[in-house]
């Protein structure tokens, strides 16, 4: 049999069903803000290390020259290595939608019997038959793939090749295609032949015995593997090793669930604002009857029991409706962003761990949030509870500066009045949409400096419209007369790069990286300087390293000297400055010092500034700049417009600026919803105050307008906190972005007008919406049943 | 039955004093004061008296400034809060002006709320002892509707009946009838009548002159302080 008291809550809970409704509404959205990038978190951790584990990652990658059988055979017998297998690498170029595209084919004899690194077919077939190609899934749209359908690969000066599309495949090792504006594809080493390639094996690929070995020992490992190498007769031109256990993008991956967890938290506190407010709401409404209970025999304990044991199931049932929904929405942004680092959530589920911390959560934050007036309320003295008249006895007008107000009519004061009488309970509400206003307004912030950011990227760092590589080398004046000489070309520049390698103090290599040689008074590239200086003409061995590399590479400090390994070959370079120019390790050299290095004097790509800025001319001057070149004898490997590369960065980052557009507008229901719970509590506490009101004539609308006016008090008011809480939002936001993403500047720090009348709407519209059923109940209120009110 | 002269109240030397903006208020002043078991004592006053303080010290739900309230042998002013209620829950029923009946119980629940608050009759047995209350109240036929679908005198039987449910020594009540129309007051009377008749201490506090018949003793306050006791 129920027990009477559990009787009564129960009964209250049906009783007050819109404000019961509120509570589970406040912890559900909270739980859902957090869960989902709990979920999102969880399942991504799940699969870039399960998933990336699963595919037996390399362990080291040594490139050499043609590896065959008995090079394998005698690296099997070295101590350490458990996996080892041959590839082959080849650049060229795939022809999509009329345009050339750099293409990366990956072969090896036995794809199907690949044991490190494996693949996983997503559709059509696998492994790729010869004369076929298998697109991998990230570049899928970069490359404008169609399984059945052909495409026209070309490598080198060899004839283009139409090979057709015969399956696509996921490599969870790759960085994504579509970011790196790379088309890759599997074929066989007869395809490559057929493409004029080398066929032969240049890729050794190994993993170590012990899974759990640091970076430093995996290293000596490989460095054994690359004497050996080096013992049989073959060079070795790099060697690298990647973090053990750890995807590429693994740190950026932390970081950007990090801050969305962040962000998830505050929805959560902000729900605990709201269901403390509506907990004391509920209390309030009580306090004649807890007076009762203790009269009759009732303990504070119990009374604390039977509205915690409330809580406790509004909690539950809140889990109820949010924990499907967190679910649904952590695994469509976990899908999204495992999309982002070419990883597949399918077939992975969210941990068990992360349902419970969920469920856990949900019930103990409303018991949580109700503790304290709870115990406050069940502490209440008897004659106290007994005498309770709401906020009747409560005297004073709010801050000093409201008694000076003036100018405005007598219920608009006492409207602006009311809103500060309970001011932790308005300073709770206050809170929560300011918050939701600066992260809202710290998003829209955000989002206009990924913009700038990236219109800064192309604009002013990256000056160049269009790129074009060569699939051989020419001497830097006919590149530059050649390409000068057709129609529509503002400027242009030939470069040169190399791959470079750090030799460490220990003898060992860092990993490679590329530099670019460029010429000193470029005008196609303006890096921001961080520290040190730009390179000059008159340099001889001078390099500038970007952030990226000097935090990776600890020899790469400014000032310090360092050797670097190019083509298998030693030489010292200085290092002149550290400048910002993007998330991969990069380093730049004059052209000239470049050529020397590799002693090769020729450029390889040239970097071109269009007259027309309109994208549609330019890709159209693309074409005529191939036709030019090739005419002239020159093999363009790839071409590249930068207007095409910034459309397709800019969507991805905004997309992350649009996933804290949807949390701050999970917090602007959170605060309405709060704004709706403080309206509702402020009229049942002045329902006699309302009854003097009407007695003394105050007529339907006046008090309509008195109830919507005391909301908008409070949302004005938190409009005007949130703008200047958005300048700390939008520069953590923005510093966050930067190390995760791509540096942004912060140039927009105080919101537009545009978003600050956006976001007052908002506030407006949901004070409004907020404030229509409080103050609807206040009209209802009659004289004769206030002034009776218990 | 008639009043034993074992003691069931004393008060000694209390004082009630209230905090107030205009300086210190005295509710009750040095009053002293012993009712017997069986009583049915009528405490009148006019307004500010202090005849809801007195019920306030005896219920518990105030404590005298100075003094000594002792009810059913219990130094009820040494009491901490936590002590308070159970004590109150078992040793006194109270009856206010405006019933405090919860609207969410019925009327059978509310009367068993105070045994399942005390833990005073097995649960099994609760709601029958409710309903003999309510029969003996003569609302029995109300029992499962909830107060506000009942009359006014309907509403104050059903009070008096969960003031009764644990059986308590002492009952208290704070202007039962202020409330009523005087058909329903006079009937709520006889009830309380009925009740000291079967051995009940009643501690009423009233304005109505027809009550002061039918008490075994009128208190009357004055200015804090008692006046009359006949």
């Amino acid at each position: 049999m129920i027990r009477p008291r559990v009787r009564k809550v129960l009964r209250d809970v049906w009783h007050h069903k819109a404000r019961t409704l509120l509570v589970v509404l406040a912890i559900a959205i909270g739980i859902v803000g957090a869960g989902a990038v709990l979920n999102t978190w969880s399942l991504l951790r799940r699969v870039t290390r399960e998933g990336y584990l699963a595919t037996n990652p390399a362990s080291a990658t040594i490139r050499t020259d043609s590896i065959d059988a008995a090079l394998l055979e005698r690296v099997r017998r070295l101590p350490g290595i458990r996996d080892f297998q041959a590839r082959r690498t080849v650049y060229g170029r795939a022809m999509v939608g009329g345009t050339w595209r750099t293409a990366v084919l990956f072969a090896a004899d036995d794809f199907a019997g690949t044991t490190i690194g494996a693949l996983q077919p997503v559709s059509g077939a696998w492994p790729p038959a010869d004369g076929s190609l298998v697109v991998e899934t990230s570049s899928v749209e970069y490359a404008a793939a169609v399984v059945g359908e052909p495409i026209l690969v070309q490598v080198g000066e060899a004839e283009p090749q139409s090979l057709e599309v015969t399956g696509i495949t996921r490599d969870a090792g790759l960085a994504p295609g579509w970011m790196e504006h790379v088309v890759y594809g599997f074929v066989t080493p007869a395809t490559l032949a057929r493409l004029g390639a080398p066929a032969s094996l240049d890729l050794l690929q190994l993993t170590v015995e012990d899974r759990t070995l640091e970076w430093e020992a995996v290293r000596r490992i490989a460095y054994d593997a690359k004497a050996l190498v080096e013992r049989s007769g073959r060079r070795v031109q790099n060697v690298d090793v990647p973090e053990p256990g750890e995807h590429i993008h693994a740190a950026q991956l932390n970081s950007l669930l990090f801050t969305q967890g962040a962000f998830g938290v505050l929805a959560l506190l902000l729900s605990g604002f709201l269901v403390i407010n509506l907990v004391t709401a509920m209390l309030a409404g009580q306090v004649r009857e807890i007076g009762v209970m203790k009269a009759i025999g009732a303990r504070g304990g119990q009374l604390a029991a039977m509205y915690l044991g409330l809580a406790l199931v509004l909690g539950l049932v809140a889990c109820l409706i949010a924990l499907p929904a967190a679910a649904v929405l952590g695994r469509w942004y976990a899908g999204f962003t495992a999309t982002l680092l070419n990883f597949d959530t399918t077939g992975y589920s969210i941990p068990g761990w992360a349902l419970a911390v969920q469920l856990g959560v949900g019930a103990l934050l409303p018991v949580a949030a109700a503790a304290v007036p709870v115990v406050r309320g069940a502490r209440i003295p008897v004659s106290m509870a007994l005498r309770d008249f709401g906020i009747e006895g409560e005297g004073g007008d709010g801050p000093r500066i409201l008694r000076r107000i003036g100018g405005v009519t007598r219920p608009l004061l006492l409207s602006i009045r009311n809103a500060f009488r309970r001011r932790q309970r308005m300073g709770l509400t206050l809170l929560t949409l300011a918050t939701g206003g600066a992260v809202y307004l710290g998003a829209l912030n955000l989002r206009s400096s990924i913009r700038n950011s990236v219109g800064y990227m192309f604009g002013e760092v990256l000056r160049y419209d269009l790129s074009v590589g060569f699939a051989r080398s020419y001497s830097a004046a006919r590149i530059e007369a050649a390409i000068g000489a057709v129609p529509g070309v503002a400027a242009v520049e030939a470069w040169n790069g190399v791959r470079a390698a750090a030799a460490r103090a220990d003898g060992v290599l860092g990993n490679s990286f590329p530099l670019g040689g460029i010429p000193a008074a470029s005008r196609m590239v303006a890096f921001p300087v961080d520290s040190g200086r730009w390179l000059t003409s008159a340099d001889s061995n001078a390099l500038v390293v970007n952030r990226s590399l000097r935090q990776g590479e600890p020899e790469a400090a400014l000032g310090a000297e360092l050797t670097l390994v190019i083509d298998g070959k030693p030489s010292r370079w200085t290092v002149v400055g550290i400048v910002t120019s993007g998330p991969g390790a990069t380093a730049f050299a004059t052209r000239e010092v470049v050529a020397r290095a590799t002693g090769d004097s020729l450029m390889d790509r040239a970097m071109i500034q269009a007259e027309i800025a309109e994208p549609g001319a330019q890709a159209e001057l693309s074409r005529r700049l191939r036709g030019a070149l090739e005419a002239q004898g020159f093999e363009v490997g790839s071409s590249q417009l930068m207007a095409e590369s910034r459309r397709v960065l800019e969507d991805h980052l905004l997309l992350v600026a649009g996933f804290l557009m949807i949390m701050s507008q999970a917090m602007i229901v959170v605060g309405g919803l709060g704004l709706a719970s403080t309206m509702s509590l402020s009229v049942l506490e002045r329902t006699r105050e309302i009854g003097v009101l009407r007695a003394i004539g105050a007529r339907h609308g006046a008090i309509l307008t008195m109830v919507q006016a005391e909301g908008l008090v409070i949302s004005i008011a938190s409009w005007a906190l949130a703008i200047p809480l958005s300048i700390p939002m939008s520069v953590i936001l923005g510093r966050t972005f930067g190390r995760i993403m791509m540096p942004v500047r912060i140039t927009t720090l105080v919101p537009e007008s545009s978003g600050m009348l956006a976001w007052l709407g908002v506030v407006v519209l949901v004070s409004l919406v907020a404030c229509a059923w409080p103050a609807y109940r206040a009209t209802r209120v009659t004289t004769a049943a206030a002034l009776a009110y218990e | 039955m008639h009043p034993t002269s074992e003691a069931l109240i004393t008060l000694k030397n209390v004082s009630r004093i209230f905090p107030g903006a205009a300086g210190p208020f005295s509710a009750l002043s040095d009053v002293n004061l012993t009712i017997d078991r069986g009583e049915f004592a009528v405490v009148v006053g006019q307004s500010g008296s202090g005849k809801s303080t007195l019920l306030g010290l005896l219920s518990g739900i105030d404590r005298p400034s100075t003094g000594e309230v002792v009810v059913g042998g219990t130094a009820v002013h040494t009491l901490s809060e936590r002590e308070m209620s159970p004590w109150r829950g078992k040793a006194v029923g109270i009856v206010f002006q405006f019933f405090q009946l919860l609207p969410t119980l019925t009327a059978a629940e509310n009367v068993m709320l105070p045994m399942d608050f005390c833990d005073t009759w097995k649960s099994g047995e609760r709601r029958s002892r409710a309903l003999a209350l309510l029969e003996r109240l003569g609302v029995a036929d109300q029992a499962d509707k909830f107060p506000p679908k009942l009359s006014g005198g309907q509403q104050q039987r059903v009070a008096i009946a969960r003031a009764l449910a644990n059986a308590p020594a002492l009952l208290l009540a704070d202007e039962p009838t202020g409330n009523l129309d005087s058909k329903t007051s006079e009937a709520i009377l006889l009830l309380f009548q009925d009740l000291v008749r079967d051995g009940q201490t009643v501690v009423m506090v009233t304005h109505e002159q027809s009550a002061r018949h039918l008490a075994s003793r009128t208190i009357t306050l004055c200015d804090g302080r008692v006046v009359a006791n006949d």
